[in-house]
């Protein structure tokens, strides 16, 4: 049980222990204040009963209606060791889908690191699928290799043919992709 | 800059080499090329405008903006130069300039949408609210589209929320905003949700909820549909202001059934629901209650209610919610709270609790749900309520050491959280020496088995069994301030180290770590435990002060001034950043999140004063304990006990660099009048700082009177108890008292002024005193031997670097002193030439200087042998010779951990004395240039 809110400014201060997990990115203010500015429905932070933060999606709106690839995209999402294993992810995502829905996307799309198996699995269990793999999308700092990414898809209800999530057989670069 | 598109007008194919200069940083050639442009197109102003760029960005400020000013006098207003002035002036953080400059272009083109439209933005980023209101009402007449009119009313909001004077908000700028935005209504021209989103707060803001009401739930409202549950959120928090409680009843009554998880509603329905109690409330037609639907006025209904999503949860086949059972015990506790006796339908707390570790036991986070209900079991039932839930813990069988373990994960969490709830309990706490021990092999041997579950994890994983393991270090520092052993310390540091070995990214344990080494004075492994943390960013903020606070004082300087300037770097361009957000916000109608920035912008300029009540309570949430929770008393204490000591640091700079100043003003005794006037307006200075500093060691000393005790998770204890208690703000603040009356005596003279030299001989002894007063209390050794136990006084390291600062303000004011004294010799020795006369004696104060200058050579000698003594004892210091373990059972590996944390520390204190006797050695050296 958690409630669900809107994030905030304030909220940055406060997500030390959501953020301090290694593969949890901390981003610069700016990064922040740019989702806040244009999508600020998309960032949702839920909180503990006790006024712990358990953890947050953040995500936007993105790509051409014409080209039917208008689409929801979740550009994080993390939750705390102890809130862990208790369905909130699941809950996140499904509340970024239904935004993308209401938006009229066509799918809804993340990257995720190919050695982090459980958030991969985590999203086939959600219902989405290896859309195609980016070469080196992760750069690594203390001399480890770069690290490939998933593209990982769900098709929306708008997606009636389930076209967008045609995988792509052939590994894509950073750069190629828009 | 970015690529620009249109390459057609032959000017953009001219000024492109120099953007791509610019671009790829190649400052050098960008310049050139736009010289050479220059000397083939004289009228070519872009090129000046890039010129200055270069300029500016290879340090030549002054040029680079009377070059861009060249241009700017022109009032250009083609494109390339205006966006160029525009970096430029951003660049120089000179926003301000941007709005003349597109003032002068929407004159000369007053038809342009796009200069009109950076006019506004350029009033937005200096938050010019009433400009931007008038320069989004004149794009709107220029081009009638919608979104510049509400640019317009939000500013005019703004004006409301910066005023001053809140009746002029209510009476003027708000009601201004309404009647904009009203006209629009009635002509039926709304057409984004954005600007009924800014309908909303205008009306909100005015206190006319009754209207949001109605605008929320009309038609407007039906453009409320991005964000979720958008419309009704807005009515609650409208029903809630205006104590609407029957619809707050029904509405969070609705939305619980559509989702039985979601907190926030459960409070809002037991709110409502007492109120209407309290009210006595009925519902005026049984058919329809109110708007929102049914509303429920009494005890039985909510426990009701509460039963029945209880049961829908048992019903489930999939994962049960934590919500309604939560719920229920909320309930039990506000019911409490009135007397109602009704609580009793809902079930005995304790049984309640055990269900909920029956279901939720395996989940981590089952101990911050219950921690928040224990206090509704009466002590006498702690004891029994932990043996009832260890039964609910299936272990396997007990061993020959007498533990049985968990054969799962999921059982290995249940036994965590009882462990956890009896530390919460207080009921380790209450454990005698012996037992504490005894719990510490256990947990260390469920660690220790727990770890086999956790093989395949990765390096980014946490271990299953690790919160065992910050458990038993948690003991070892409950054992360590209760009996001082620091044996207890070295054993902790050592189970900690290990628990990193096995689990390298568990923040918590470096966090603990960090405190630690922290408390022991050793810096060196803090700065590897921070940079492994990764700490970025807003980071450096919410963590980095803990790092701040004891860099500097633990004669780690290097370390210091480097994270310094991680956090100076985050806070400088804090400010840049968020206005270009602000701007964002407009383009993209998140109305409701300028006033957001504009705070949070504030709120990070203010940083540094309130450092410690907003920093992220993180330390504090490593390990809850019900009873060494940090009040909010201790909060506002640490504020006050760091304002006071940022205040004492701030007057001393302030004080130097006065002195510094007056240092190398011309000598005031021969020059003319104005000179001597400002002499004395400095000398003014200096008195008035000396009487701030005066007071505020005043207010420190009875702040470290109350001596206060922080909690070890709490804050760490500012500097200021052992400033003053070493006698180092004393004597700081005697030196720069002498540099007053040195100042006398430079008006006086060397006649007539016995009485003055002696006043002054006599502060040269004082200060000598109080320097081998304070050296004499670095005395001892920081780490020591003893009956094989490893001892450590950080203090003695804290005190020595008071000793050095001291020391250096102090040859400050020698040298200062020797500024003032060098013309007044060298005058006397003119005078006695004329008169021929050799007989006179050196003046008191000439002589008295020779000799102070020697005694502080010999001080500033004895502390270097000091610390070469000290640097001497640590290195022979054979840590090897420690016989770890004996009678704590220690592992043959759990010794080497502990070995490993003891080098650390010996290293740390060897790098902190070696960086104070460079300093001291260099300080040494300006000595002797004091001679005459």
């Amino acid at each position: 049980m958690t409630t669900l809110r809107a994030f905030t400014c304030d909220d940055l201060f406060k997500f030390n222990n959501i953020n301090l997990d290694p593969l949890t990115e901390t981003y610069g203010i700016p990064f922040y204040l740019q989702y806040l500015a244009h999508w600020p429905e998309y960032f949702i932070v839920s909180e503990a009963p006790g006024g712990e933060l358990m953890g947050y999606i953040m995500g936007k709106a993105e790509g051409s209606v014409a080209r039917e690839e208008w689409h929801g995209h979740v550009t994080a999402l993390s939750v705390a060791p102890e809130f862990r294993r208790l369905g909130l992810a699941a809950k996140l995502m499904e509340m970024l889908e239904e935004i993308s829905e209401r938006k009229g996307g066509f799918f809804v799309d993340l990257f995720v690191r190919v050695s982090n198996q459980v958030a991969v699995n985590m999203y086939k269990q959600l219902g989405y699928s290896v859309y195609r793999t980016v070469i080196e999308y992760y750069s690594a700092s203390n001399g480890e290799p770069d690290e490939d990414a998933y593209d990982m898809r769900k098709a929306l209800s708008r997606d009636t043919e389930r076209k967008s999530i045609i995988p792509i057989p052939h590994p894509v670069r950073p750069e190629d992709i828009e | 800059m970015a690529a620009r598109g249109h390459v057609q007008d032959p000017n953009d194919r001219r000024l492109r080499p120099i953007y791509d200069y610019l671009d790829n940083g190649n400052n050098k050639m960008a310049i050139q090329q736009a010289d050479k442009l220059l000397k083939k197109h004289k009228d070519l102003h872009c090129a000046k405008v890039l010129k200055a760029i270069g300029l500016q960005r290879t340090g030549k400020q002054d040029e680079a903006f009377s070059l861009a000013q060249e241009v700017a006098t022109l009032e250009p207003t083609d494109d390339n130069s205006l966006q160029a002035l525009t970096i430029l002036y951003r660049e120089m953080h000179r926003p301000e300039l941007v709005t003349k400059l597109y003032e002068a272009a929407v004159k000369k083109v007053p038809l342009s949408e796009e200069y009109h439209s950076h006019l506004f933005m350029a009033y937005a980023r200096v938050g010019e609210y009433k400009k931007m209101q008038q320069a989004g009402m004149a794009l709107y007449k220029t081009v009638p589209k919608n979104p510049y009119y509400f640019w317009s009313v939000m500013s005019l909001v703004m004006q409301a929320i910066s005023a001053q004077d809140e009746k002029l908000a209510q009476t003027m700028f708000l009601p201004l905003a309404e009647r904009m935005v009203e006209k629009m209504v009635k002509e039926e021209k709304i057409e984004a949700e954005a600007e009924v989103q800014l309908y909303f707060m205008i009306l909100e803001r005015l206190g006319k909820c009754v209207e949001a009401l109605d605008m929320v739930r009309g038609p407007l409202g039906e453009k409320l549909t991005s964000e979720l549950q958008s419309r009704e959120n807005k009515c609650m928090m409208m029903y809630q202001r205006l104590q609407l409680w029957p619809e707050c009843n029904a509405l969070s009554y609705k939305l619980l059934l559509k989702n039985p998880d979601d907190w926030q509603f459960y409070l809002s329905y037991f709110d409502s629901l007492f109120h209407l109690m309290d009210k006595s409330w009925s519902p005026p037609n049984e058919e329809e209650h109110c708007v929102e639907g049914p509303v429920q006025t009494t005890v039985a209904e909510a426990v009701k209610f509460v039963v029945d999503r209880m049961e829908e949860e048992d019903k489930k086949e999939s994962r049960p919610l934590r919500g309604p059972y939560m719920a229920c015990l909320e309930l039990i506790h506000r019911l409490r709270q009135r007397g109602c006796p009704d609580e009793q339908e809902l079930g005995d707390p304790l049984e309640l609790m055990l269900q909920f570790f029956g279901k939720f036991g395996d989940k981590p986070c089952c101990i911050t749900d219950l921690k928040i209900y224990l206090h509704l079991l009466p002590p006498e039932q702690h004891t029994q309520f932990k043996n009832r839930l260890g039964e609910l813990v299936p272990l396997g069988e007990v061993g020959e050491d007498g533990f049985g373990f968990p054969g799962d994960t999921k059982a290995l969490q249940r036994h965590l959280c009882v462990c956890q709830l009896s530390r919460v309990l207080g009921l380790q706490r209450v454990l005698d020496t012996e037992g504490k021990l005894c719990l510490i092999t256990e947990l260390k041997a469920h660690y220790h088995y727990g770890l086999q579950f956790g093989k395949s994890c990765l390096k980014t994983e946490l271990q299953f069994s690790d919160p065992y393991c910050l458990m038993v270090a948690h003991v070892y520092i409950d054992l360590w301030t209760e009996t001082g052993d620091e044996n207890m310390l070295w054993q902790c540091l050592g189970v900690l180290e290990e628990g990193l070995s096995f689990s390298p990214s568990n923040a918590q344990f470096k966090l603990l770590l960090l405190l630690l080494f922290c408390r022991l004075g050793a810096f060196q492994p803090v700065v590897d435990l921070y940079s492994s943390l990764d700490a970025k960013h807003v980071q450096h903020d919410t963590i980095g002060y803990l790092l701040t606070r004891y860099a500097g004082s633990l004669g780690q300087f290097a370390a210091a001034s480097q994270s310094y300037n991680f956090s100076l770097r985050f806070f400088h361009s804090n400010q840049k950043d968020t206005s270009e957000y602000i701007i964002q916000a407009y383009k993209y109608g998140a109305f409701e999140k300028i006033p957001e920035f504009i705070a949070f912008r504030t709120r990070l300029n203010q940083s540094l004063h309130f450092a410690q009540v907003r920093t992220e309570r993180m330390l504090l949430d490593l390990y809850t304990e019900a009873d060494m929770e940090l009040t909010e008393e201790h909060r506002r204490l640490s504020l006050e006990e760091e304002s006071v000591w940022l205040k004492v640091r701030s007057l001393t700079l302030r004080l130097l660099a006065s002195l510094a100043l007056l240092g190398h003003a011309p000598s005031s005794r021969n020059s003319d009048k104005t000179n001597e006037n400002g002499v004395s307006a400095k000398s003014s200075t200096l008195q008035t700082l000396l009487s701030q500093l005066d007071l505020t060691l005043q207010t420190a000393a009875q702040i470290t009177e109350k001596q206060t005790q922080y909690p070890f998770l709490g804050p760490p204890s500012s500097r200021l108890a052992t400033a003053l208690s070493s006698g180092s703000c004393h004597c700081q603040a005697s030196a720069l008292q002498l540099s007053l009356t040195l100042q006398e005596l430079e008006t006086t003279g060397l006649d007539d002024s016995s009485e003055l030299q002696t006043q002054i001989c006599n502060s040269f002894k004082s200060l000598i005193v109080q320097l081998q007063e304070l050296l004499s209390r670095c005395k001892g050794e920081v780490l020591e031997m003893k009956d094989s136990r490893l001892m450590t006084q950080p203090s003695l390291l804290e005190t020595l670097v008071f000793f050095v600062e001291t020391v250096c303000v102090v040859l400050w004011v020698a040298s200062y002193s020797a500024s003032v004294l060098r013309p007044l010799k060298s005058s006397l020795q003119k005078k006695k030439k004329k008169k021929k006369d050799s007989s006179t004696a050196m003046p008191v104060v000439l002589s008295g200087f020779q000799e102070w200058t020697g005694s502080l050579q010999g001080i500033v000698t004895q502390a270097l042998d000091h610390v070469k003594g000290q640097e001497a004892s640590l290195t022979a210091l054979k840590l090897a010779a420690l016989t770890l373990g004996v009678g704590h059972a220690q592992t043959q590996e759990e010794c080497g951990f502990t070995r490993a944390a003891m080098d650390k520390v010996q290293t740390s204190y060897l790098g902190s004395l070696q960086e104070l006797g460079d300093l001291l050695r260099k300080r040494a050296d300006s000595l002797k240039s004091l001679k005459f």
